[in-house]
């Protein structure tokens, strides 16, 4: 296997509150390899988004940060704020949640993408504002010769997040991180905007992480799955060994909780009870215990390591009761 | 843009006609120049009397709508209308308009300078304690901002005068500005005049104005695009200059322009205690003197100034910010 285009190596990110310290990252470590789709799965609160943003070098300064973050064998977290410039938007781009607040409403959609290009490379403004317009094309955007010179209030939400992909690919980034992309739209434009995300990923050949709480999404364009809770990776394997071999008990929770077009009528969804821990007093062993219909003491008091399941594979799991629970989650969740 | 204009133009007629209407009854119903005539001179007879009420039509209502020629107020406003002010009662039957244009003056050599230096003072304040929120800069600039919004004017106006004139010549045997008056028989007096009536005026104005661009500028910094300009590699200089100052902006400018429209008025106080010869001082006198025609020209003076400047405020929101299209 070539190496990773980004390499994430014992991360811990912890914010300072007035409440104390919050440890929203804690110990993650995974790669995304060229080309591929990871997604980053989990709750609110679950570090996937501090996650991201470290990668980009965009946590708050206040945040207190370890680790490594190796992006082409060199660590994000030792360099200095003008080297991160440069990878910003060009070796590494993002996606936002939400397109109607995350583009500028005073500049045009052209000069928001053509500034893009010139930060990054010594190109005239005629020739970045008509790259602007082939980016827009290229992602679906209807009469892009025209686009360019319109201001984001004039386009619709989903326009407006292809405006941002087309931003992001803009300097053909080895890494596009896509922030819940399609949280904030429509369900009818939510399956086009990873279309067209795929698309530009298959143009551009840059890898994606996927950061999302959508698992309809993420079995529709992820090749593998990482799952956090609690600010801790709980799973990591390809799509396949996710969604069809997972013994955590917190992955099938996720997924039982989803409603699926094929389940018998008159099913009731199972929600996983409880909520997500509290950031400031997480519980002492794992993080999932007090919702986890297996704990036992053993979960209660001390931390599961995360292991491999089954020999010679890339799926690995953080529970205790790891190849225990087979028979009770085959009859359990259906 | 042009027929937006002209419409914002057309609607304010109705505001101007309410306000003035209700600022002549006002007027007309404190004060009665017959009895106060009774009153000063003893020695009048009914002649004066009945040509005092003829003079200023005081037997007739203020608004007679069932005969609008019998009305003071649509007298008023037909000799507003051809540019004629009346005259003053106070300052010896001179044209009223002669005077407020020649007060206005004066007040705009204060107003101009004060509200250049007021504006960039307040945004390079404002911004400043943005970008670095919770510094120890903030935290002075916050804590000098309420000082200035806690301090009286004319105290502060009194304090400057006391150490410049007095402690300041006491110890130095200089005294570097002119205190009170306005001094124009030359450009380096007048400069003199016009220090200490402005920082009286920038202080207050400037802690108000600091205190609002700083949360404008808060709002914009946390939004999301300025974190979408950050990830595309911009350094944080051009972050704030220019995605996030354009949109911070657009709610100062309505701001700016009132206060500026404001000072064009004339600072009834700040002129007062530095004896200058503006307007604020002028509408003191007029309206204890009784001088109808002199307070109510101010007074449309200073509303045509309040409303031009709205609509320029507006306008230039419409520059500012593609969202708000002007049909």
């Amino acid at each position: 296997m070539s190496e990773p285009v980004i390499s994430i190596d014992d991360l811990s990110v912890s914010f300072p509150t007035d409440d104390g310290w919050v440890h929203a990252v804690r110990n993650v470590s995974f790669d995304v390899e060229p080309g591929e789709v990871l997604a980053v799965v989990g709750e609110s609160g679950s570090g996937k988004s501090v996650t991201a943003l470290a990668t980009m070098g965009l946590h708050p300064s206040s945040a207190s940060i370890t680790g490594q973050i190796r992006f082409h064998g060199r660590d994000l977290l030792s360099v200095s704020e003008r080297e991160m410039r440069g990878v910003r938007g060009n070796g590494i781009a993002m996606v936002f949640q939400d397109p109607m607040t995350a583009l500028n409403p005073v500049f045009k959609v052209g000069a928001q993408i053509a500034e893009m290009l010139q930060i990054h490379s010594d190109i005239s403004k005629a020739a970045a504002w008509s790259k602007a317009a082939d980016l827009l094309e290229s992602v679906g955007v209807p009469e892009p010769g025209k686009r360019v010179n319109q201001y984001p209030h004039e386009f619709s939400g989903g326009m407006r997040q292809r405006a941002m992909i087309a931003m992001a690919i803009a300097n053909g980034p080895d890494l596009l991180i896509a922030d819940e992309p399609t949280t904030a739209l429509d369900v009818t434009i939510q399956a086009q905007v990873l279309e067209v995300m795929k698309a530009a990923q298959e143009a551009t050949g840059a890898a994606i992480m996927l950061i999302t709480h959508d698992l309809g999404v993420v079995a529709g364009i992820a090749d593998r799955v990482v799952v956090m809770y609690g600010g801790r990776v709980f799973e990591e394997g390809t799509a396949r060994e996710v969604f069809y071999s997972s013994e955590n008990p917190y992955t099938r929770g996720l997924m039982s909780s989803i409603p699926r077009l094929d389940s018998p009528k008159g099913e009731r969804l199972v929600p996983i009870p409880g909520t997500p821990p509290s950031v400031l007093s997480p519980p002492p062993g794992c993080a999932f215990s007090p919702r986890c219909v297996y704990a036992d003491d053993e979960c209660t008091e001390s931390h599961a390591e995360l292991r491999s399941v089954g020999s010679g594979s890339s799926h690995r799991s953080r529970c205790h009761k790891l190849g225990q629970l087979t028979e009770a989650l085959a009859g359990g969740a259906s | 843009m042009f027929a937006y204009a002209a419409r914002r133009i057309l609607a304010t007629i109705p505001l101007l006609l309410v306000a003035t209407l209700g600022l002549f009854a006002l007027e007309a119903s404190v004060r009665d120049p017959v009895a106060e005539l009774r009153v000063s001179c003893p020695k009048c007879d009914d002649t004066a009397f009945a040509r005092l009420t003829e003079l200023y039509d005081l037997d007739k209502p203020v608004l007679d709508l069932s005969n609008p020629a019998n009305s003071r107020y649509i007298a008023w406003l037909g000799n507003t209308l051809t540019g004629d002010f009346g005259t003053s009662t106070s300052q010896g039957e001179l044209p009223v308009s002669d005077f407020v244009w020649a007060r206005a003056k004066n007040t705009m050599i204060l107003a101009v300078p004060a509200f250049l230096v007021i504006a960039s003072i307040a945004a390079l304040l404002g911004m400043y304690s943005a970008v670095r929120q919770y510094s120890k800069s903030d935290y002075a600039i916050t804590s000098l901002s309420f000082l200035g919004i806690a301090m009286p004017t004319f105290f502060f106006g009194l304090l400057l005068q006391v150490f410049w004139g007095i402690w300041f010549h006491d110890w130095t045997g200089w005294r570097p500005f002119f205190t009170s008056q306005m001094h124009d028989d030359s450009l380096s007096n007048l400069i003199k005049s016009i220090v200490l009536p402005i920082t009286t005026l920038t202080l207050v104005v400037v802690a108000t104005e600091s205190r609002f661009i700083r949360a404008s500028m808060l709002e914009v910094i946390h939004s999301d695009y300025i974190r979408t300009a950050r990830a595309k590699g911009l350094s944080e200089r051009k972050v704030i200059l220019k995605h996030a100052l354009r949109n911070a902006m657009i709610p100062v400018v309505t701001i700016w322009a009132l206060d500026f429209a404001a000072l064009l008025g004339g600072s009834v106080v700040t002129e007062t205690i530095f004896s200058w010869p503006g307007l604020g001082p002028l509408l003191l006198s007029s309206i204890f003197a009784a001088d109808v025609n002199m307070v109510m020209a101010i007074v449309l003076f200073v509303a045509v100034l309040a409303i031009g400047f709205n609509l320029l405020a507006d306008l230039l929101y419409g520059v500012l910010d593609p969202r708000i299209r002007i049909h």
